[in-house]
C-alpha cells in the first residue's frame, strides 16, 4: 500500500529539532567509515527523548573532502519515508533557493521548511551558507550543537572521527 | 517581445550562468545553471588527469541521490538501466563511482553540453524514490508474529493442504494451537478485507474447525458493507495495530497460541 509523503508545519520540525537526542558515547571513538560508490558514509539511528526516530547521516566525497553532507533524518512511524530536517552541506557546489531567488557558492545549511514543501519541493530545499564551520567535523558539530543532541561524557572530541 | 530580444534573454540565462573558476593545480570549477531538485548544482570540475582533461563530479552525483536511496538501489532494476542507459548515450564514463567524461579534439562546449545531459538524466532516479512511500503496517505485523510466536508454531500464508492443494485462499499466517488453527489475517484495505472474508467463508464451508482474528491498518478507512461482511466471520477483530498489539498478544495467548509478552 502506497502513502502520501507526510508534510510537516514549522512548528513540528522545531519541536523535532529540539527534542532531546542523546548520542552513544562510542559515536565519538574513531568511526570506521563504509567505503560506497565513490564516497564514504556512515549512518546511526537515534531515538529522541518523546520517542521520536532520527538518524544521522554522513557523506564525503573520497575525492574531494570539502564535498559532504551531514544530514539529520525524522523517521515517521508507520512510513519507510525519510524526512530531512537539516543538512550540513559543504563547499563543493552552489545551491539556489527557488522561493527567494538567491543562489551563492559555500558552505551552507539546509533546513526543512512548511513553505517549501507547500510549493511541491523537497522539504530541505532552502539553504543559507554559513562561516560557521570550514570541515565535515566542524559541521558535525554545529549539527551536534543546533539539533538538541546531547552526550552523557564531559570529555568528548571528534578529531578522530572518520578517520579510516 | 522581438526575437532577438528572445535570443538575448536565452543567452543571457544560460550563458552568462556559466563560467569557470580556478580551484587548485590544473583543476577548475565549471558553474552552470543546471540543478538537483533540491536546488544544489551539479557538481562539474574541469582537470587535468593523465595528459588529457576530463570533465569530473569528483563523485557527488552518486552521492547527492543516496540522500533518498540506498547505494544498492542504484545498482538494481529501473534505476540501474535509466543509468546506465544515461552513461552509455553520453560516453560518460563511471570511474569507481566518479562520473568522468574524456575531453577529445578540444571539444570542450560539445563534452560540457554531454555531460551535463547526463548528470541530469542519472539525476532523475531521485524522482522514483518519492513513489517509493509506503506504510509499514504488513512489516510491523510480521516482525510482531516473529518476535512473539514460537516458530514451529507458525505458518505464513498458510492454505488447507487437503480441501486447497493450489493454495487459492489463504490466510496470512496461521498459529497452531491445542485447540485448532489460528488464524490472522493483517488488513491494510477494502481488497485485503475483501478476500479475507471469502477465505473465511470457504473454510467454513469445507467445515474447517478455526479461530480467527483480523488486524486492521486503519479500521475507519475501510468500506462499511465491505467491513460488515468481514465482521460476519472473523471471530475478533483489532480496529488499529499500533494501539492494540497488547490485546492481542493477549488474544493470542488466551487463545493457546504460546506467545511471549
Amino acid at each position: 500500500m502506497t502513502i502520501m509523503t507526510i508534510q510537516l508545519t514549522d512548528e513540528k520540525i522545531g519541536s523535532l529539532l529540539d527534542e532531546k537526542k542523546l548520542l552513544p558515547e562510542d559515536f565519538f571513538s574513531p568511526q570506521k567509515l563504509k567505503t560506497k560508490h565513490g564516497h564514504k558514509e556512515y549512518e546511526i539511528n537515534i531515538t529522541g527523548e518523546n520517542g521520536s526516530n532520527f538518524r544521522l547521516i554522513f557523506r564525503q566525497s573520497n575525492l574531494n573532502p570539502l564535498d559532504f553532507s551531514v544530514i539529520l533524518v525524522y523517521l515517521p512511524k508507520g512510513s519507510n519515508q525519510q524526512f530531512r530536517l537539516r543538512r550540513y552541506n559543504g563547499k563543493s557546489h552552489e545551491h539556489g533557493n527557488h522561493i527567494e531567488k538567491n543562489k551563492f557558492y559555500g558552505f551552507h545549511i539546509h533546513t526543512a521548511t512548511e513553505r517549501y514543501q507547500q510549493s511541491g519541493y523537497r522539504e530541505d530545499t532552502y539553504a543559507e551558507e554559513t562561516d560557521r564551520y570550514a570541515d565535515s567535523h566542524g559541521a558535525i558539530e554545529c549539527m551536534l550543537q543546533d539539533c538538541g543532541f546531547y552526550v552523557s561524557m564531559k570529555n568528548h572530541s571528534l578529531s578522530q572521527w572518520g578517520m579510516n | 517581445m522581438s526575437v532577438e530580444a528572445i535570443t538575448r534573454n536565452f543567452r543571457q540565462k544560460v550563458c552568462d550562468q556559466v563560467r569557470v573558476e580556478a580551484e587548485g593545480v590544473d583543476r577548475y570549477h565549471v558553474f552552470t545553471p543546471f540543478l538537483f531538485e533540491d536546488g544544489d548544482h551539479l557538481v562539474i570540475i574541469l582537470k587535468h588527469d593523465n595528459d588529457k582533461w576530463i570533465l569530473s563530479d569528483e563523485g557527488h552525483t552518486f552521492m547527492h541521490l543516496t540522500y533518498d536511496l540506498d547505494e544498492k538501489d542504484l545498482r538494481s532494476g529501473g534505476r540501474q538501466k535509466i543509468i546506465s542507459n544515461a552513461l552509455s548515450a553520453f560516453s560518460v564514463e563511471d570511474r569507481k563511482g566518479e562520473l568522468i567524461l574524456p575531453i577529445n579534439n578540444n571539444q570542450y562546449g560539445d563534452a560540457l553540453y554531454s555531460y551535463i545531459q547526463a548528470l541530469l538524466k542519472i539525476s532523475d532516479v531521485s524522482y522514483l524514490s518519492r513513489e517509493r512511500v509506503r506504510t509499514t503496517f504488513m512489516d510491523d505485523v510480521r516482525e510482531f508474529v516473529e518476535e512473539k510466536i514460537p516458530k514451529d508454531r507458525i505458518q505464513v500464508e498458510w492454505h488447507d493442504p487437503t480441501h486447497d492443494p493450489d493454495s487459492r485462499y489463504t490466510a496470512d499466517y496461521m498459529i497452531d494451537t491445542p485447540t485448532g488453527p489460528l488464524l490472522i489475517y493483517a488488513l491494510a484495505n477494502d481488497d485485503r478485507v475483501r478476500e479475507a472474508t471469502i477465505n473465511l467463508l470457504m473454510f467454513e464451508k469445507w467445515g474447517l474447525k478455526f479461530r480467527s482474528i483480523g488486524i486492521f491498518e486503519d479500521q475507519e478507512e475501510i468500506n462499511r458493507k465491505t467491513l460488515a461482511k468481514f465482521s460476519d466471520v472473523c471471530e475478533k477483530q483489532f480496529s488499529n495495530f499500533g494501539g492494540n498489539k497488547d490485546r492481542l498478544l493477549k488474544y493470542v495467548q488466551e487463545s493457546g497460541g504460546m506467545a511471549t509478552g
